[in-house]
């Protein structure tokens, strides 16, 4: 019998996920100011989020991962989980919503998180926790980072693609560091479980054998079946059913207040356009002469 | 490695009915198709047939598919009327051949492939998962190897995988062919070009123009001088809301004389009968007033677009029994009087507002374009090679004969048998060519579709004379000599069958199949005979740069196609044939930019040619 038969779920996942508003075109509506007017603007799953439940997806198909979505943030918040469920087909949804959490910054919001987490852990432990590389309506990019360390799980960030090996209960992953001003690396990496994994942009599933396709077809067919009826698998914790202290959370959790946002002016282009009329000889020997003198000047460098 | 029983290389019409009649038998089977999902590679007229021949018996959709195809699958009409028009200017003369059309047939339907085979999918899919089989789309085969007594498939995206049979149901272009060898690439002479719009036309409005019930269809064919000299024709079919008119035409005669395949339907389009079968009332947006502060303009802008949708969504709406019924039963409307007053209204606002105008024009959807094989001229005389069986378009099979329009019901008739074939191979584990390739090949020799491709059926040929009497014996005498003398009387019918099945098809389609046939006879008979015809307007139709820029397509950097001899005569002529205008002449060479190909195979006979890779290429969206 196969290693993944002998234990009932061979890997245990969280995704954590947050509802965002909908930046494509059409769907943004703004305040007189220039803010944005969240009443009026539809609200989504973070299109990060999105790539963090397809990275669970992954181990689902592949492993057959027992998956659980989490999300803080208002009751309507379950329309997220609904959608991260429709893409890494979750087994359990889990809404952390109390008015006392709202005035969170990450730090708080991270408190609640790893207290869901540890609640959802149950009789074992999470072996990997994902989360999106950030939110894109004002963060910075910190609540999976700080969660990760109040869970105490070794951090993995910017990944774009990972494996298990279930039976020596190790991830391989590659990351992806971006410098300023360097070529790209991507830094291939190991670790024991658990772990937090923090998912960059360019991550993508590689399903690379007939079984694993048809796999994620039978898993993709019974998403949609179980967010139909999202409800189903649905639990709504309040602050006193999940047990959170209130220093920790909400406002009197938050160290750091955003008192004022700023607009940033537009600053101005750089770069100086030049219309060139391809039929002037003469002009086409300027552009030809400059292209020379800037090569040959990065050559030089 | 991976190992599956049977793997099925292709998700056309054959290719899914091979995937559930395999899993109807409880065979593992696993189905490969390069397009991302099911149906957005497919083009297909296109009308399906269920038949019962009167000797021998045929595999039909229902067959397969069970009486839910029937009662469930997305079909678009029953083709009840099917009419063949013989035109020259704006005469036209009309044939019914609605009797030659019901012979043999249980029903056949109108249908749109990128409906009807996601459909085939979901049954054949579900099916084949619990046999430990399944659909894997996105992906394209691009080799088969054989070593020892193992197959391995090789794909662009996948690891590769070893089976024990394959079906080869890739379509007239067929890669599996080429690189087992089986047979050679199809000819200009074996082959049609077919290309098609798909042309939008709300429910009500098309049943009353083509004076049909709700639910039945009509098919019109068309020769004579729309083909502009060339052999072949015209037809445009009724779906649901909307219609596919397209053209058919021997790709050696387009070889001949090339024309762009567009004109050819642009040619169609401007036919006054065919322009009144497609007109609807269109939008034209009026420029918005410049001088307004540009704020306003925005404004204006946004009104005039959200209008003029809700105009076009709430009149689709309103000329459909379904939909009207929909907008009361949830509220929105408390009556039909109500949504038409509401789209009145809008309308009102548009042409009072916003200076919209209403003109008559026509609306077109999609262009595609396919080649055809004609299975006379071309059918594989041994569809099988090593343990691959080919059917469908793959095995060059299909009854293309007058107004016999027949390829989706033979490749589904052949993926029976050919799954028959391999279930039997399995259960005896035996995939030797004697064994598995002959008694396939026996099995679709025996097919009456097959006899259909090797001889004339007299009694078909009764009826089409039948409702052809009204031909006045001289213009078909001058023409063809003694068999049609002899075919056009009654009694002697019998013995000009025989005697043209003796002449045998291969001498007596270069009869038949002429120019005289498709274009000089239709021109005489519409100058005689036809009654004239006018069209209150004439069709905007767009360029082909327009038509392209419609189109869906996900791009891949790495051209499938590669010229072999830019200098060639056949490689000069695509410049013209090439239905997206892909190739042009540089300094005397040809040059192929691959991005706007829709994948219709007319190039393949002197390129290097291959699908895209999985999920890339053309995606259609009516097929
Ligand atoms: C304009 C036109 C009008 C027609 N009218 C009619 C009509 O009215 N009635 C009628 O019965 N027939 C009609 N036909 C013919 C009919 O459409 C075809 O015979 C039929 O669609 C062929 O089906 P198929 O499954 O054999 O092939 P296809 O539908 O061509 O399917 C082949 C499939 O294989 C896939 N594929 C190919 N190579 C690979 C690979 N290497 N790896 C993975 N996947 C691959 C392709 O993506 C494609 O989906 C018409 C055809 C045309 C073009
Ligand atoms: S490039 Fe070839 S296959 Fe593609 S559309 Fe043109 S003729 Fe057809």
């Amino acid at each position: 019998m196969e290693i993944a038969e002998l234990m009932a779920s061979p890997l245990n996942l969280a995704v954590i996920v947050k509802l965002e508003p909908d930046f494509s075109e059409g769907s943004v509506s703004y305040n007189s100011d220039g803010t944005l007017n969240r009443a009026e603007t539809k609200s989504i799953l973070g299109p990060h989020s999105a790539i963090a439940s397809a990275a669970a997806f992954y181990a689902k198909v592949k492993y057959g991962a027992v998956i659980s979505v989490a999300t803080m943030g208002p009751p309507i918040a379950d329309s997220a989980l609904q959608q991260a469920q429709l893409i890494s087909d979750a087994d359990s949804l889990h809404l952390y919503s109390d008015r006392i959490f709202s005035g969170a910054d990450t730090l708080a919001t991270a408190e609640v998180l790893k207290t869901g987490i540890k609640k959802m852990e149950g009789t074992g432990e999470m072996d990997i926790v994902f989360s999106g590389h950030r939110a894109s309506d004002g963060e910075t990019g910190q609540t999976g980072p700080q969660t990760a360390w109040k869970l105490g799980y070794t951090f993995l960030g910017n990944v774009i693609c990972y494996d298990v090996d279930i039976e020596k209960r190790i991830v391989t992953a590659k990351r992806l560091i971006t410098l300023q001003g360097t070529p790209d690396v991507i830094e291939e990496i190991e670790a024991p479980l658990p772990v937090f994994i923090t998912v960059d942009p360019s991550y993508r599933s590689v399903f690379n054998t007939v079984s694993l396709r048809l796999a994620s077809v039978k898993y993709q067919k019974e998403a949609e079946q179980r967010a139909q009826n999202y409800k189903n698998y649905l639990k709504i914790f309040n602050a006193q059913q999940l047990e959170v202290d209130p220093k920790f959370v909400g406002l009197p959790g938050s160290p750091t207040i955003v008192y004022k946002v700023e607009r940033i002016p537009k600053a101005r282009a750089s770069r100086r356009a030049e219309v060139i009329d391809g039929s002037d000889q003469q002009q086409l020997r300027r552009v030809a002469e400059k292209i020379h003198e800037i090569v040959g000047r990065v050559v030089n460098q | 490695m991976e190992r599956f029983d049977v793997a099925i290389v292709g998700g056309g019409t054959a290719g899914f009915s091979a995937l559930q009649q395999l899993s109807n038998l409880g065979k593992q089977a696993i189905l490969i198709e390069a397009g991302k999902t099911p149906g957005s590679k497919n083009v297909s007229g296109g009308i399906l047939y269920s038949k019962t021949p009167k000797n021998g018996r045929v595999y039909n959709v229902e067959d397969v598919f069970g009486q839910e195809f029937v009662t469930q699958a997305p079909v678009e009409r029953l083709i009840t009327k099917y009419i063949l028009h013989a035109t020259s200017n704006d005469k036209v003369f009309s044939i019914d051949l609605t009797p030659a059309h019901e012979y043999q047939s249980n029903f056949a339907y109108s249908v749109l492939l990128t409906k009807l085979i996601p459909w085939f999918a979901k049954q054949a899919g579900e099916n084949a998962e619990r046999q430990g089989g399944g659909i894997v789309s996105g992906v394209h085969v691009r080799g088969v190897s054989w070593n020892g007594d193992k197959t391995i498939v090789e794909t662009d995206e996948l690891e590769p995988f070893e089976v024990k049979a394959i079906i080869a149901a890739d379509g007239v272009n067929s890669e599996l062919a080429e690189l087992s060898k089986a047979r050679p690439k199809f000819t200009p002479e074996e082959l049609y070009q077919g290309v098609k719009v798909v042309v939008k036309l709300p429910e009500e409005i098309l049943q009353e123009r083509f004076n049909i019930k709700p639910n039945e269809g009509a098919a019109h064919l068309f020769a004579g001088d729309v083909t502009l000299d060339h052999i072949g024709g015209g037809f445009l079919y009724t779906n649901r809301d909307t219609l596919s008119l397209g053209a058919v035409y021997h790709y050696d005669s387009l070889m001949e004389n090339p024309v762009e395949p567009y004109v050819l339907v642009d040619r169609l389009l401007k036919n006054p009968l065919i322009s009144e079968f497609v007109k609807d009332e269109v939008a034209i947006k009026e420029d918005i007033d410049k001088s307004l502060a540009t704020q306003e303009q925005l404004r204006a802008r946004f009104a005039v677009s959200k209008l003029l949708k809700n105009w076009g969504d709430l009149r689709d709406q309103y000329y459909s029994r379904l939909g009207r019924a929909r907008l009361v039963e949830n509220g929105r409307y408390k009556s039909e009087e109500e949504i038409k007053a509401r789209l009145d209204s809008i309308r009102n606002e548009l042409v009072g507002r916003y200076n919209t105008k209403f003109v008559n024009d026509y609306v077109e959807l999609e262009y595609s374009a396919k080649l055809v094989p004609d299975g006379k001229r071309c059918r594989m005389k041994k569809p099988y090679r090593k343990n691959i069986l080919f059917v469908g378009d793959a095995a060059g099979r299909g009854i293309f004969v007058g107004p016999r329009i027949e390829g989706l019901n033979v490749g589904i008739d052949d993926a029976v048998r050919a799954a028959n074939s391999i279930s039997r191979s399995l259960d005896r584990n035996n995939f030797a060519e004697e064994y598995m390739g002959e008694f396939y090949t026996k099995s679709i020799e025996d097919s009456p579709y097959t006899r259909d491709m090797k001889e004339i059926d007299k009694d078909y040929l009764k009826l089409f004379l039948d409702a052809a009497k009204a031909v006045p014996v001289d213009i078909v005498k001058a023409r063809y000599g003694i068999i049609f003398k002899l075919m056009s009387s009654g009694m002697l019918r019998g013995l000009a069958v025989g005697f043209a099945n003796i002449l045998g098809y291969d001498r007596l389609l270069p009869m038949v199949e002429t120019r005289e046939t498709y274009v000089q006879v239709p021109i005489e008979l519409a100058e005689k005979l036809g009654s004239h015809t006018a069209s209150t307007y004439s069709c905007t139709i767009p360029t082909i740069a327009q038509r392209i820029a419609k189109l869906r397509y996900n791009d891949d950097t790495l051209s499938h196609i590669r010229i072999l001899d830019p200098k060639s005569e056949f490689m000069r002529k695509m410049v013209v044939l090439c239905p997206t205008k892909c190739y042009s002449i540089e300094q005397e060479e040809v040059m192929l930019q691959h991005e706007g190909c829709i994948e219709c195979g007319s190039c393949a006979k002197e390129t290097d040619w291959k699908h895209p890779r999985g999920e890339k290429g053309i995606e259609f969206r009516y097929g």
